[in-house]
This record gives C-alpha cells, structure tokens and sequence, in this order.
C-alpha cells in the first residue's frame, strides 16, 4: 500500500463524458414508461435544455483549448482535442435516442391519449390550413425579419439558440443561380399552435411549419426551391474562467483571437434538407462535417415544456406535492423563539420554503434586531425575501447583502434587484474579484435581554422561493453561539475584513475547506487501518476534485467502506481492484431535482454530519466562497441519517455507477421496492397529520400570545 | 445589571482593529465580534515621519465603515486608542482632528506605557496561567510595531520595565533600505537586537536568569491561536520546540511558510521578524518556556474600560507593581528604602485622616506613596538641583500602569517638594498638558508630601509614631519619639503655610514623650 499511483488516468473518467452519461440518466427517466405521459416530456425538454448549456458552457471551453493548442490531458489523460472527438460520437448518440424517444415512444403515446402533433404542414385538412394562413398573416408575419442574400446583402448574423428557416429561391422569370434566405422563427411567439377542435383528438402544430407553409409570401419575387428549419450553437461569450486552471486561461487570453469567440459549434437541421442548402450554411458558417447535426423532429426540444404546460392534461401529470409545514414552525409562530428551543432542520421540497422567507421578514420588522447580513446567489423574480431585505433597511436595520453578480445567466437580473436593495439602504457588495460566492448564509443580529444573540440560517440551496419547491436542500436555522461567531466572521472576511483567528464549526472555501474535506476522509483512512469502523456516505451534484478523489481511492484500498450519492458528474471509478473496491457511486434523477450536500463521517462510531454549499469540484473547493457546516444536536443528525440511507435504499429512481464505466438501473431482485422521493413526501405529510391529530386531541384552546 | 455593549478600536501601525464587546455582571465580559484589516499607518510614519494623505484617506474610510458597524451594535460606549504610528506621526494633534471631523469617531493617543500598561492587563486577565507563570521569574515581552517592551517580574509582582525601539515595522523599514538579502535578515536582526538587550541586561538583570516569557504580539500570536486555541497549556511551548519554529522559518520559502502557517503570505516577513527579536531576547534572558496567551490591545481597552466602570473587579493587584517599580527605581537611584518607607507611611497617614477635607481617592493616594517612595531620587544625580532632576528622571522612567499625565503628577510634586510651587498661571506658561484638576491634586498632594517631608528631615526616621486627628480647622499631628525634634519643628513652621494655603487647615505638631 502506498505504493500505487492513486493518480493513474486510468483510475478516472472524463468530466464531461461522465455529464453525458447523466443526461442520458435524465432521457431514462423520458422513456419510463411507469411515469405519466406528460412528465417525460418534460424530462426530455430538460435533456435538451441541458444540452444546450453544455455546449455553450464545455464543448465551447474544450474547442477555447483546442484553439489556443492547449494539450495537457484532464485527469482521465485525454486531451481537449480527444475529448472533442469522443464527445462528438457520444453526443450524437444521445441526440439520435432523444428523437427516437420522441418519435417512437412519446408521439405515439400523446395520440393514444388524444394529442395529435403534426409533423408536417403538408398534413393539415383543408379547414385547418385555412385557419394557420389566416393566423399566419395576424399574428406571424407583422413580427417576421425575412433576410435574402445576393450579391448586394452578405449572409446574416444569425444569432445564438435561435431556431431558423433557410431556403433556397430563385428570382423569378430568371434562371440565375440560386439565392439563399433565411427569417428567424420568432421567439415572442408560442411555438405550439393548437387547431379548433375537431373530435377528441386535439391537435397542434408548431410554428417554425406554419411560417415554412407561408415562406412564399415573405419572398414575393422569388420561387422558393426549398425550405428547412435549423439552429446554431454559438462559443459564447461567457466566462469560462472558474471550471477552468489557470495556466489555461493564460493561454486563451493570449492565443485567442475575438474571431473566435461566437463561432458556430453546432448545426442542427432537418434531416433530409436539401444539399445546396446545407453547403452554403456550412461554408457561411464555418463548422465541421461532426458538428452538425441532422434531426429527424422538431428541433430544440425545449418546446415540450410549453407542451407540458397545455391545459387539459392533467390526469397525465404527477399530482402536484404541496410542501408540507415544518412542525416545529407552524405558520404565525415566532420564529426566533423556535429556534431558540433548539437547532431547526428544513427539508426542501418536502418541507416548505416559507420559514426562511418569515426568518427574514419577521426580522426585518423585529425592533430587537439590529443587522442582516446574507448571502445571495440566485434569488427568483419579484423575490419576496429581497422585500424582506428591503424593508428591513427601511426600517433601520444594518442590511448587508452579497450579491453575487456572476452566477451564470442570471448576471442582468442581479443588477437590477441589487441596485433596488442600495436604494432602500442595505450595504450591497457585489461579489468578490476572482472568487464567485456561493455560499448560503444569512445572519440576523438580535439583541435580547441577556445579551446580543445570533440567529443563522445555513443551506445547501440558494435562497430562491421558486427553486425550492423543486430542489431538494437542506437548511439549518440555529442559534448556536459557535455557528453564530463564525458566521459573523464570515461576513467581516466578505466585507473585506482579515479572516478570524479560528473558526468553531464551518469551513470556509476556497482557503479551508478542501484541507478539512481531506483531513475528514483521511481520518477515516486511519481507523479503518486500525481495524475500527470506518465509512463516508456523501451526497453531492458532482465529484470530479482529484485530490478528494484520489483520497477517496486511498480510504477505499484502507479498508473504508464508501457510498456516493452523486447526481450528475462523477470522475470516479468503481470496482478498480486495490483501488475502489469499497466504493459504490449512485444516482438519483427523479421528479425533484437533488441537489443537497451531505456528507456523513463514521469517525469511530462517534459519527460526524456536515452540509454545504460545495460539491467535490475544484471550482466549487477552489474559486468559490462555500461554506460547509456541522449539524450537531443528535436528532438531527439522525434525521440527515436517515435521508442518506433513505437514498441508498433507493430502488425506482436510483441508478448505479458500474465498474464499466455505465449507469445501470439498481437490481431489484430480493428488495423491496423503495421510491425515496416518494417515501420523503409521505413522511413530510405525515408529520404534518401528526401535528394536527396533536392539536386536534387536546381540546382546549389555545390563546394567541404574539400578534403582529 | 443590563446589559452594556462596548467597541475597543485599535488604530494600530499595522493593522486597524475593533472588537465589539458585551459586559453582563460582574466579571463577565464576552467578545461579540472581532473585524481587523490592514492598514499600514506605521510604514508612513516610521519613514516619512507623517501619514500620507492617501493613508488618512484609508484610514478614514475605515473608520467610517466601522462607526456604522458599531452603530448597528448599538453600542454604549467605545474607545478609540492611536499608538506609535500616530503618536509618533509629526501632526498628531491634526490628525486626530481629521479623523474626527471626517468620521465621528473621537481617536486619543496611547502614550507607550499607557499601551503596554493595557497588554499587560489584558494578559494578567488571562487568570490562573497568569498566576501560575509569574511566580516564576517571568518577563513580558510586548512586541509592537514600533517598539518593543520588556517588563519584569519577581515573586508575582512587575518590577521593572523597559521600552526598546525595536518594533517590528521599524525594523522592517530599517532593512528595506538597508536592502538586506533574506541570508542576512536574521543576523542584521540579531545585531540591532543585541546591542540594545545587552544594555537592558545591564540595567535590570544582572546575573538574574528569567524562567518564562509571555509574549504579545500580531504576529506569532496570532499563529498560536490558530495552532493551539486559547488553552494556555497548549499555547506554551519549551525553548526547544520554539527552535524548530525558527528552523521552519529560516528553511522554508515565503509561500510554504504562510500555508505552514496559515497566514497570509505578506506577514510572513514580520513573523519572522518579530520570532527572530523573541528568540534573542529568550537566549539573553536564559528563558526556558514561552508562553503566547494571544491577547490582543483590544481586549486591554475593554478591560480598563471595565474596570473604571467598576463593570469588572481585578484579579491582579496592579497597584502592587506600580509600586514595586517604584521601589526598584527608588534602588537604582541608590534612595534610602527605610526612609522613603518612613515617609511613606506620614505621608499616608496624613492623608488619610484629612479624606474629608482634600476629597480625593484611592488613585491620588497612590501618585502620593509614588512621590514619597520616589522624593529624592534626584540627587543621583545632582544634589543642588535636586526638584528637577528628580522631576527629569521620573518623567524619562516608564511605570507600567501610570498613564502619562500620572507620571506628570507624581513627578510634579516630587519636583515641588524641592524648588518653590508654581501657580497653574506659571505652570500653564511652561510646556504642560496638565489641565487644572491634575493641577490641583498637585497642589494638595505638594502640601502633604511637603509638611510630611518636613518631619523626618533629618533622615533619621526619629520619628516611631505619628498620629494625625484632624479637629475644625486644625489637624494635630501627635509623634511619640524621646529625641529632640528641634530641626523638624522649624521646617515645620516654614512649610505649614502652604498647607493652610491649600486646604485651609492649621497644621499643628505635638510631641509625647513616653516615660
């Protein structure tokens, strides 16, 4: 032992061949046919949502390298150009069984149940080709931009995600060469045009069809030869930085040339479109035979979550969970007092949001609070706790507020709440250079009779009322004077302050946390070679941080007995002899998106229970502010316990890392079938009945004490 | 007892810092929150002689942000405390203005021995460690930016002390412009630190050996507490343990050193300078332990803040060493023991039967048995001109414990009890910060130690007993003694002018013979 070389590549998979294989985890749960009809097409709008993202994101930073000749292998040894090609065949082939599942599965299975889509334009009754014209011409073409290319007009910018019509046309009572147009489907418009009922099948069909159906009226002194939909995939222009290292980025700074960034990285188009057509897109575009993409269906699948969405469908959809209330805070009570009693534990989605939304209102009002300070990431539109905040500041509190600027995608939305929480009077720090914050804390000042006290709330998720009726995340609302010292401390080092002499309880990234995840897994390490009980259970989105997981491999060859719960990308392998025999990986894909860190320490049977904000990525231990924190009182520990091994039970929505390198579906022979969604809702519900049965059996009344 | 909220504020030399604290009855002090950023005011000032104006610019803006902090704490009361980069500053007085003017926050200046004074406390607050350490022989080594302080202990109680221009920053200056390679640092250091310990040596230790050092600093202790926590038996290591730190620092570069360590990279040159002056002042003391208890000047600013507000009772008996410096420099001085002890006790004993007369307090009784234990220590030096050399020695010799202006006091009635009084309108026309109360504790305290000093003029302590009854307007001081008092009678009558002056009392002497 010690010898082995935990580091050999061959130990571990590519990150992103590893993301691939979740989303294929995501189109599985498309094509189960034990879920309602309507939830898999939501499933496969996701998947291609997805997608969407890790092309902007991933293939645009491996071609980034690819440009800038950047060859150090990643920690599987392939070289961004080897990831490129393995990345190419692997994507197509997740695109090929998207549209079969679309095709084969789901299309069939809306007609049963009385949804016709149609395919084609060409299919229309005579009535129904009437009623789209008319509707064409209202609502369609006063929004189109039709662009001809000729000798005078050069080929268009065609921008980014958007879903177009190329065609090929001919001026007419010439016989030139032929020219090429092109109108962007407009995205202000629905994309599902459902037709007048006729019968009981409903039926619809998509825009990109209806405005193809009428493209000769938007080129009146052309005949059009052909016309077909396509889409483009740009680089875009957005920071990379953080998932990558830095000698990289040195690297593209230098080598990169504005040209390419916003080059085309994928051509998706209608199978079958006309050759001339896609000859000239592709040289005006400049893109590789192996990054387009010919579709048999619609293209951008995102579509069917407007489908999801249609009315009437509703015994087609999971029925709605409602999350239940948490006992300890039933709505009106006074938060603080609650807390005061002792460290509270949230459960999101099952338990409901609304307590951390009152932790902040009630304090915004309470004369006995003196400051707020917290954290933000990304908050949901028209938030009610940014309100909260707002009001708070109003009312003379101290108001500090991280708003962290650089959370992906959401950059315009920040800046717009943020400078409304400035006007109100908060202190906002708008991120920190280099670093992205995302952390979960919020911090309330109080000062009581005995003396100042400090209310924390710490969470896996961020604080964004809307997220969390579908995350699932933990939260913990303590009072403890540890967390609370520390979590001062953590607002004077965001406030640019010198960082504390010592921390309690959290451990901070990017300067602590990775040592303490490291020390927390070798020390399992060393009881398992004393021959003492040693396991790691953790839950995470991802785990692709070498050097956790080349201690993970080193526990594991000591003896330690390791489960992961790891949704979405895992660099680890399992079943390597001497490496990670002990190590099993699974994960959970189902209604609710997982999203809680968890990490449970067996530590001599003295067992340790700790959540965070971090996964097991470098960008996450590295280039960000995370915060991990300890949950102490017993029976909370052994709640989180229990939702672990709730996890690991899980039968229907689990899938299992194979020593191959796939996902399989767990093995259900000899166990009992187990749905750990499923089985939390229940419990959320049940302890909400228990609540009410308690307060239903006393029979006395119950005097309101505090009165807002 | 409600609840009390108080910010200490430390605008160091190097660093500016606030700790927010909350008292809750008696002798519970707890610490709320603690913010400290760097702010070198002490590189300006150690080598242009000001603060740049872009520094006042930093420094303000700091203190602004912290004035809103302690406004959301709601704080009751705070302390702001200047040390040696503002003391030392050209234009302190404009300075302070400034930064009143721009902030709201209302910054005094620590005279040094003020600074160490409240170190000291904070350490002595440490409890039974302290009390424990210090019965051995023990030195406090306090080491600030600008200078290091060097305090003695014997047989638990602080007998000396010593400023040392050897501060950290400044001899980081120093070898900045001496551009010293890093091979040569620790024996450029060695060589500026030796030369003045072997002086202190000479002056204070002799052969002594000293067994412990109590370190203060911002730089080692800090590490410690992070390593060890605030548990004093983990924070005190041997001499031998200290030498493999050394080894660490010496062998290692920069960056391993700081993630050794887990400080930020640009402290690691002050850690070292500040473990390299701690190491040669160990060897020349011949210490064998090392103690860091990791207080900070913020928690010596709240404890005083405490115990003036009677919110905190001491543990340590302060006043003890004040005193015991007192005597030593008395020794130093070559003054007679037994007859500034003679004169201590008339001293007191006059004072205290006049209480309801002068009006003053435990503090002032104290400045008196100073004066008394230190009345003539002047004629070491000249004999003639006793008054001032007397008031020069006193006012260039720290006393941990006395604040600046206390030292003026003492050394003011010392100087009176030998050259004729000035009037506050003559004082006030020399250079004198002293305002008119410490004017008249002066006064009050000159006419006690004068008519005290009177009776044992002969300096050969004739006089055993001495009661003192204070009747209307006339205070009987009755000595039992055989011998002729003839000499102390016509002092005596000389010098009670001044007294009835003062207080509007007749002094009277009464001598009983016992057969």
């Amino acid at each position: 032992m010690g010898e082995k070389d935990f580091r050999n590549p061959a130990f571990y998979t590519n990150r992103e061949l590893s993301w691939i294989l979740f989303d294929h985890r995501v189109l599985s749960e498309a094509r189960d046919k034990t879920i309602p009809l309507f939830e898999r097409l939501k499933f496969l709008s996701i998947t291609a949502s997805n997608l969407d993202e890790f092309f902007m994101i991933r293939v645009a930073s491996l071609k980034d390298q690819v440009h800038a000749k950047y060859e150090k292998p990643d920690i599987a040894g392939m070289t961004p150009k080897e990831q490129l090609a393995a990345l190419d065949a692997a994507i197509h082939k997740l695109v090929d069984l998207q549209y079969s599942t679309y095709n084969r599965a789901l299309l069939p299975q809306l007609e049963q149940n009385g949804l016709h889509v149609i395919k084609h334009h060409e299919d229309l009754t005579p009535e129904e080709a009437a009623f789209l014209d008319q509707y064409f011409e209202e609502n369609v073409y006063p929004v189109l931009t039709p662009m001809a290319v000729d000798s005078s007009r050069p080929f268009p910018l065609i921008r980014n995600k958007s879903l177009n019509i190329g065609a090929l046309m001919r001026r007419k009572n010439k016989e030139e060469e032929l020219d090429f147009a092109t109108v962007q489907v407009p995205s202000v418009l629905a994309r599902i045009v459902e037709l007048p009922a006729n019968g009981n099948v409903r039926r619809v069909i998509l825009l990109e069809e209806i405005i193809e159906r009428n493209i000769q009226k938007l080129f009146l002194n052309y005949d059009i030869i052909c016309a077909y939909p396509f889409r483009i995939m740009r680089n875009a222009d957005l920071t990379i930085e953080e998932d990558e290292a830095a000698d990289l980025l040195k690297e593209i700074e230098k080598q990169l040339k504005k040209r390419q960034r916003g080059e085309a990285i994928r051509l998706e188009i209608e199978d079958g479109m006309d050759k001339r057509l896609l000859k000239i897109l592709r040289k005006e575009l400049g893109i590789e035979e192996s990054n387009i993409y010919a579709i048999d269906g619609p293209l951008d699948l995102t579509f069917l979550m407007k489908m999801y969405s249609l009315d009437g469908f509703e015994h087609l959809k999971a029925p709605k969970y409602e999350p239940q209330q948490v006992p300890r805070l039933p709505a009106g009570c006074n938060i603080f007092d609650e807390i005061r009693k002792g460290d509270i534990l949230l459960h999101h989605p099952y338990q409901t949001f609304a307590p951390v939304v009152d932790f902040i209102r009630q304090a915004s009002v309470d004369p006995e609070v003196l400051a707020i300070k917290q954290t933000l990431y990304r908050v949901s539109g028209n938030s009610p706790i940014i309100a909260a905040l707002a009001q708070a500041a109003e009312n003379g509190k101290q108001v500090s507020v991280l708003v962290e600027l650089k959370a992906r995608f959401d950059e315009e939305n920040n800046i717009v709440w943020a400078k409304m929480l400035e006007k109100a009077g908060c202190h906002v720090i708008y991120g920190l250079v280099g670093l992205k914050t995302h952390s979960k804390i919020t911090l309330v000042v109080r000062r009581e009779e005995d003396g100042i006290r400090r209310y924390v709330h710490l969470g896996t998720g961020n604080y964004n009322d809307a997220t969390a009726k579908l995350y699932t995340d933990i939260g913990l609302l303590t009072c403890s004077e540890t967390i609370g010292e520390d979590a001062t401390a953590v607002f004077n080092m965001l406030s640019g302050y010198s960082e504390p002499l010592k921390w309690n309880s959290l451990a901070l990234a990017p300067l602590w946390l990775k040592d303490r995840f490291l020390y927390l897994i070798g020390r399992e390490k060393e009881f398992a070679r004393e021959g003492r009980p040693a396991r790691i259970i953790a839950k995470m989105n991802s785990l692709c941080d070498p050097d956790i997981i080349e201690a993970l491999y080193e526990a594991s060859a000591a003896g330690v007995r390791i489960d992961l719960i790891v949704r979405g990308i895992c660099c680890l392998k399992v079943g390597i002899p001497g490496v990670s025999e002990n190590i099993t990986v699974r994960s959970i894909v189902g209604n609710f998106l997982e999203h809680a860190r968890i990490f449970y320490f067996e530590n001599d049977e003295r067992y340790e229970i700790y959540c965070g904000s971090a996964d097991w990525m470098p960008r996450n231990l590295e280039r960000r502010v995370e915060i991990l924190f300890p949950v102490e009182k017993q029976e909370l520990k052994e709640e989180l316990l229990h939702i672990l091994q709730n996890q690991l039970r899980d039968t229907i929505k689990a899938h299992v890392l194979q020593a191959d390198g796939s996902y399989e579906r767990v093995d259900k022979r000899g166990k009992e079938s187990f749905h750990s969604q499923e089985a939390f809702c229940q419990e959320a519900m049940e302890l909400t009945r228990e609540g009410q049965e308690e307060v239903a059996s006393r029979r006395t009344f119950i005097p309101e004490t505090h009165h807002e | 007892m409600p609840i009390k909220t108080f910010a200490a504020i430390d605008v160091g030399s190097f660093e500016l810092a606030m700790k927010i604290f909350e008292f809750s009855g008696k002798n519970n002090i707890k610490e709320i929150d603690h913010i400290s950023q760097r702010l070198a005011l002490g590189s300006d000032t150690y080598a242009h002689g000001k603060i740049s104006p872009k520094r006042m610019d930093e420094l303000c803006r700091a203190l602004k942000e912290i004035a809103g902090i302690m406004k959301s704490y709601r704080v009751d009361a705070y302390r702001a405390y200047g040390t040696s980069a503002i003391r030392e500053t050209a234009n302190t007085t404009i300075v302070l203005d400034q930064i009143e003017q721009r902030t709201g926050i209302k910054v005094e200046v620590l005279s040094n021995s003020e600074q160490r004074f409240l170190d000291y406390k904070s350490v002595a607050f440490r409890g039974e460690t302290f009390r424990k350490i210090i019965e051995d022989k023990t030195a406090i080594v306090d080491i600030g930016g600008g200078s290091i302080q060097l305090s003695l202990f014997d047989n638990d109680v602080l007998t000396a002390t010593q400023n040392l221009k050897l501060g950290v920053l400044r001899v980081m200056e120093l070898l900045n412009r001496l551009n010293a390679k890093s091979s040569q640092m620790e024996s450029l250091i060695d060589e500026m630190a030796s030369a003045q310990l072997s002086t202190f040596k000479k002056l204070y230790l002799k052969d002594r050996t000293i067994k412990n050092i109590i370190v203060v600093d911002d730089y080692l202790s800090p590490y410690v507490v992070r390593r060890f926590g605030r548990d004093p038996s983990k924070a005190i290591a041997t001499l031998e343990d200290y030498e493999k730190l050394m080894d660490m620092l010496r062998s290692q570069s920069r960056s391993q050193i700081a993630s050794n360590m887990g400080i930020a990279e640009e402290r690691v040159p002050m850690v070292f300078i500040s473990a390299v002056i701690l190491r040669r002042t160990a060897l020349m003391m011949g210490a064998e332990m090392i103690w860091a208890p990791g207080v900070t000047l913020c928690d010596g600013i709240a404890y005083e803040y405490a115990e003036r507000n009677k919110l905190l009772v001491d543990e340590h008996d302060f006043e003890k060493d004040i005193l015991a410096c007192a005597v030593n420099i008395g020794k130093r001085y070559m003054g007679s023991r037994k007859r500034a002890e003679t004169l201590q006790d008339i001293t007191l004993t006059i004072f205290d039967s006049m209480k309801k007369i002068h009006g003053m307090g435990k503090r002032e009784r104290l400045y008196l048995r100073l004066a008394a234990l230190l009345h003539d220590c002047g004629k070491y030096i000249s004999m003639i001109n006793l008054g001032e050399a007397s008031y020069n020695i006193i006012m260039s010799t720290e006393i941990i414990g006395l604040s600046h202006i206390e030292r003026e006091i003492v050394a003011n009635v010392v100087r009176f009890n030998h050259v004729p009084f000035l009037y506050y309108e003559e004082m006030s026309a020399r250079e004198t910060r002293l305002d008119k109360d410490a004017y008249l504790v002066i006064a009050k305290l000159t006419a006690i130690l004068r008519i005290a000093n009177c009776l044992d003029r002969s300096h050969k302590q004739k006089l055993s007993g001495i009661r003192a009854v204070l009747k209307d307007n006339t205070l009987v001081l009755t000595v039992d003694t055989q011998e002729d008092i003839t000499l102390e009678r016509g002092y005596f009558e000389e010098r009670e002018g001044f007294f009835q002056e003062v207080f509007s009392v007749q002094p009277v002497l009464k001598q009983r013979k016992q057969f």
